[in-house]
């Protein structure tokens, strides 16, 4: 019987440790969330105009599954702690809630990533960058959106297009209606500036002689936070489930075992 | 090529025919712009010599007569491909192609970049931006006064970009990657294990007293002494 007994004090201990590393994770994968949710790269309009913005809807989910798993691993050290088989059955089954709604985002999260490829943000940007005939207010919305997003992408970054400035001249787009070929080969957000903000030389950047205007591609910048979002919610989640699932299947055998 | 041609045209000489400039230049060519080298150490005579750009489809080519002058209707870039198939504009002195070019210069000129002036009837020698991808033939043309003293040969013809519309682009969506699958089903496996474990806790977990293995709840054990009168009489009566 001690010997058993030593067996379940270790078993206490360890569904306690499980239930402090859940705990903090919880409060890791909130702060993590509302990080993402905050958008410090600002590419969020990006995300709207594509109609497809579920990893966002996964980081929100990610907020709320942190607080209940701090939440409910406080209430499982208590449970443990006291034996208490009614405390143990509500822990259990709360737990196998959020378990569901963290499984949900992480799933959303990883898959949703998947659709966001270059040529989708290269198509969006020729369809709505400088687009002056919007059909309504959710399309003007939208189209303001993506040319304030772009041109602050295109500045901050020294960047030019999806792929590089010939986007805009492989592809006719919203932006060559209003702006001719002869005076705007591509957006004059895509030269280099000076301190002013002017280009430091139209003309070199017309021609396209390197130095006065951008040749790279601005997927990279767009690419690289959204791969941190979703990898972030998606594969932290999934860390976090399986720790969760170790700890629950402990606790179902602690409970197995406790006598009222 | 028909001699019948040198009899009738004077006789200039012909020197070597423009080229594109590098395509390192990104916007070397564009829908309706391209980028020509200055014919530097081409030309020789007096500085005050007037260089002319030709620009002409291939079919005005067989035909084109360089004593027509610059400026008239039938040279009028506002003309191009409505009455004439060839015009002239970009002109300079001789004193601006100074040779040798000075190394790591670049010297290039850009035919269609001059927008003000496209329907502008009194600048016939706009340099305006091309209306459509050509191909187009060009060539250089000196002039002294309104006589022509040399010219080069015409150059290979310039195809410029066509754009293509944004619904070639092709689809949208990537295959799901092997990523996502394994974290889906590996979620899912263990969500139903979980379940499962559930189901198993709550059925057959609910009868307790399994043999030794039963863990009890500790309960608040204490000794209690207990000190009654006679245990503290007993010494006193040894005594």
């Amino acid at each position: 019987m001690a010997k058993s007994g030593d067996g379940i004090r270790i078993l206490q201990g360890l569904l306690v440790f499980g239930n402090v590393v859940i705990g903090m994770c919880g409060i890791a994968l909130t702060a993590e969330c509302i990080f993402f949710v905050s958008d410090p790269h600002g590419l969020y309009p990006l995300l709207e105009a594509t109609e497809n913005d579920d990893i966002y809807a996964a980081a929100w989910i990610g907020i709320f599954v942190g607080f209940a798993l701090f939440a409910l691993s406080i209430l499982g050290i208590v449970a443990v702690i006291k034996s208490n088989r009614t405390l143990l059955l509500v822990y259990i089954i709360l737990m196998l809630i959020t378990y569901a709604f963290e499984m949900a985002s992480c799933i959303t999260a990883a898959t949703h990533r998947d659709f966001l490829t270059p040529n989708l943000f290269l198509k969006q940007m020729l369809e709505r960058y400088q687009k002056s005939d919007t059909d309504n207010n959710n399309d003007k919305w939208m189209t303001e959106g993506v040319t304030k997003t772009w041109d602050k992408l295109m500045l901050r970054n020294q960047c030019c297009g999806v792929y590089g400035p010939s986007d805009w001249q492989e592809y006719t787009s919203a932006f060559r209606k209003t702006h001719i070929d002869a005076d705007f080969p591509w957006p004059h957000n895509c030269c280099v500036m000076d301190a002013q903000g002017s280009p430091v030389n139209l003309d070199g950047c017309k021609l396209g002689v390197p130095g006065y205007y951008n040749s790279n591609g601005c997927y990279d910048t767009i690419s690289g936070p959204m791969n941190t979002h979703a990898w972030g919610v998606a594969w932290f989640g999934f860390a976090i489930l399986c720790w969760t699932f170790c700890v629950l299947l402990g606790t179902m055998f602690y409970w197995s075992r406790i006598e009222y | 090529r028909p001699t019948l041609c040198l009899l009738l045209t004077d006789q200039i000489p012909t020197l070597t025919k423009p080229t594109l400039a590098t395509s390192a230049l990104g916007g070397f060519i564009t829908a309706s712009t391209f980028v020509l080298e200055q014919p530097r150490c081409t030309f020789t005579g007096p500085q005050d010599t007037v260089i002319w750009l030709v620009v002409a489809r291939p079919e005005a080519v067989p035909s084109f007569n360089n004593s027509v002058k610059p400026g008239s209707p039938a040279r009028a870039f506002q003309q191009f491909l409505n009455s004439t198939l060839a015009y002239m504009t970009l002109n300079t002195t001789l004193l601006n192609y100074p040779c040798p070019k000075k190394p790591g210069e670049i010297t290039v000129l850009r035919v269609g970049s001059e927008t003000s002036c496209t329907s502008d009837a009194n600048r016939p020698t706009c340099n305006g931006p091309l209306p459509n991808p050509g191909p187009y033939q060009v060539k250089f043309l000196a002039l002294n006064g309104s006589e022509p003293v040399a010219e080069t040969a015409w150059s290979d013809p310039i195809t410029l970009r066509t754009a293509k519309p944004p619904s070639s682009i092709p689809g949208k969506g990537s295959g799901r990657s092997a990523g996502m699958i394994a974290l889906t089903s590996i979620l899912s496996i263990l969500f139903a294990i979980l379940l499962a474990g559930l189901v198993a806790m709550l059925v057959w977990g609910s009868d307790v007293g399994g043999g030794s293995s039963t863990f009890s709840k500790p309960e608040a054990v204490t000794v209690r002494r207990y000190n009654t009168h006679h245990v503290y009489d007993q010494p006193a009566a040894r005594l």
